[in-house]
């Protein structure tokens, strides 16, 4: 087998994001919410990635925000994998007016940009980290749904599922036995790729502060409260923008190689 | 005329989305404890969010269509008139970074596909693919970051690298180049190996003119639709691009609407944003047809 380096290393970083979420309280000793030395001290001995503007340890509210980001946006990427799975395989399965009721809307939603269809959510039903999670998980819907409708359509075209119409299986029948055990592999494959986008949209959403409180060891709000000190502190908003940055590449090139050994 | 439904259906979505899952726009100013019962009452009635919900809509949607997209919760102002005055900020910034992006994109897709097996290339697809996975908030920290240190050791650049526009567009542009860089990488991949090409290098057309005339040309197309739909993201991309270089504009409009639950500007925002993405799409499919004479022959 020919050694894939990045593969290696993406699934590297993302198995030390996971040890590092579930150990957290072992590897640091300081909390994410308490100030433990001088505001702004710099990365070096003592403080490995050094103190935010309050004095918090910017090392451990890095390790606390593995258990916030991953976690948010893989909740997000089920609600959208649900919601869109389901009505693609509605779609797909009952074609006719509701196929192209449904795609209709799908298409109508994708006119507004999944962030700001999801910033919208946001507007509806207040900021906070709940509300963020939901909104990203409800703005990825259409465009899933839309990439599900194909993939089902693909798998209902295969000769076993003709063969299980003349036995006389009925719709749903073919839907739950047939399309989506059949459609899984290439669903996860989607599904990874979205998971890349909630990423990117939960950090997005709680960079523009949209997630209410700013104290909450996030990295895409210790993104945002780093920007202000951009000159005396640039730690502050490097360290949680690569780790934002190294979670989307890493997910984004398994991604790539699962579509691939998809395709292959 | 597809297009029409969509941008109404758009256009209501953001009615329903805001009404049906925020129940009561009006309620949170209570909770807040920024308004009596009695004037809430009275600030229901004025808005006319007393009447049925379908009553509602068509108001709104007759107010849409004359450009009347209600008042602010918090200022009183007319929605339409807060949004004219953040719009040209964001238009030019969004122009500003399509222009790059277009020219990023072009560039880094040519490379690729030119320089395949050479270093350059492949650096050129790295950078493609780097562009489309950072996120702009990161991207934005960084240019900050390296601006800062060239205007250290080189005041001079701040003449013209000013941060107001040209480096918000910059970070704007290269979120969006990667995209188009694949397009076209794409493209020309195709072209590059079809008989034609092979027909003008035997007429001893050089290498350029051949790259950049037989096999550029073709690939086009899918990449000025692209592009439209990229004008459309860049709107989003807007959104991020503001915050991170504080610069006024829509997209903080949005955000601090959002925060403050000020719904009718949320509302008319993002409405806004979906004529823009429809508006865009046609314009892309007047584009390809003026680019491609094989679709002016089919029709």
């Amino acid at each position: 087998m020919r050694r894939d380096v990045p593969a290696l290393l993406s699934a590297g970083w993302l198995l030390a994001v996971c040890i590092v979420s579930i150990t957290a309280p072992m590897i640091s000793n300081s909390s994410p919410y308490q100030p433990v030395a001088e505001p702004l001290t710099p990365p070096g001995q003592h403080f490995m990635l050094g103190t935010d503007a309050l004095g918090r340890d910017v090392w451990t509210r890095l390790v606390y925000g593995a258990r916030i980001n991953p976690g948010a946006s893989l909740l997000a990427t089920a609600i959208t994998v649900t919601i869109g799975g389901l009505f693609g395989l509605i779609a797909a399965s009952i074609s006719g007016w509701l196929d192209r009721t449904i795609m209709w809307i799908a298409n109508a939603m994708l006119a507004i940009p999944g962030l700001l269809l999801a910033m919208l959510f946001v507007a509806a039903m207040g900021p906070g980290l709940p509300t963020v999670i939901l909104a990203i998980g409800f703005g990825g819907a259409p465009g899933f749904a839309r990439l599900a409708r194909t993939i089902f359509q693909q798998v209902r075209e295969r000769g076993y599922v003709t063969a299980a119409k003349a036995l006389g299986a009925g719709r749903s029948w073919v839907a739950l036995h047939h399309l989506l055990p059949n459609a899984q592999s290439q669903l996860l494959s989607l599904a990874t790729t979205h998971f890349a986008w909630a990423f990117m949209g939960t950090t997005t959403l709680t960079f523009l502060g949209l997630a209410g409180d700013p104290s909450i060891p996030e990295w895409g709000a210790m993104l945002n409260t780093g920007r202000a000190h951009l000159i005396d502190a640039p730690w502050l908003a490097l360290f949680p923008g690569l780790a934002i940055s190294l979670t989307i590449l890493a997910v984004q090139s398994l991604g790539a190689r699962l579509a691939n050994s998809e395709s292959n | 005329m597809e297009g029409l439904l969509t941008a109404w259906a758009a256009v209501s979505l953001t009615f329903f989305a805001l009404r049906v899952v925020a129940g009561d726009p009006v309620a949170s100013l209570l909770s807040q404890g920024l308004a009596s019962p009695e004037q809430v009452e009275s600030l229901r009635r004025s808005l006319g969010l007393d009447a049925p919900l379908l009553i509602q809509y068509l108001q709104f949607l007759r107010g849409f269509l004359r450009g009347d997209l209600g008042t602010s919760l918090y200022t009183s102002r007319p929605v339409s008139v807060v949004i004219a005055e953040q719009l040209p900020a964001t238009i030019t910034l969004a122009l500003a970074g399509l222009c790059l992006a277009l020219l990023f994109g072009l560039g880094l897709g040519v490379t690729a596909a030119w320089k395949e097996h050479s270093a350059a290339g492949r650096l050129a697809a790295r950078l493609a693919g780097l562009a489309t996975a950072l996120p702009v908030a990161f991207t934005g920290v960084i240019g900050l970051l390296l601006y800062r240190y060239i205007l250290q050791w080189f005041p001079s650049v701040g003449f013209i690298a000013s941060r107001r526009l040209f480096l918000p567009a910059l970070v704007l542009g290269f979120s969006s180049a990667g995209a188009i860089a694949r397009v076209v990488q794409a493209g020309l991949f195709e072209s590059m190996r079809s008989p034609y090409m092979l027909a003008a290098r035997a007429r001893g057309i050089g290498r350029g003119v051949r790259l950049l005339w037989h096999a550029l040309r073709p690939a086009l197309p899918p990449a000025t639709s692209l592009s439209a739909l990229e004008a459309a993201y860049l709107f989003a991309g807007t959104v991020v691009t503001e915050t991170v270089f504080s610069r006024p504009g829509l997209g903080r409009l949005l955000v601090s609407s959002i925060l403050q639950g000020d719904y009718p500007i949320a509302q008319g925002v993002v409405a806004l944003a979906a004529l823009f993405y429809t508006a865009s799409h046609i314009i892309a499919d007047i584009l390809a047809f003026l680019i491609d004479p094989r679709l002016r022959k089919a029709t």
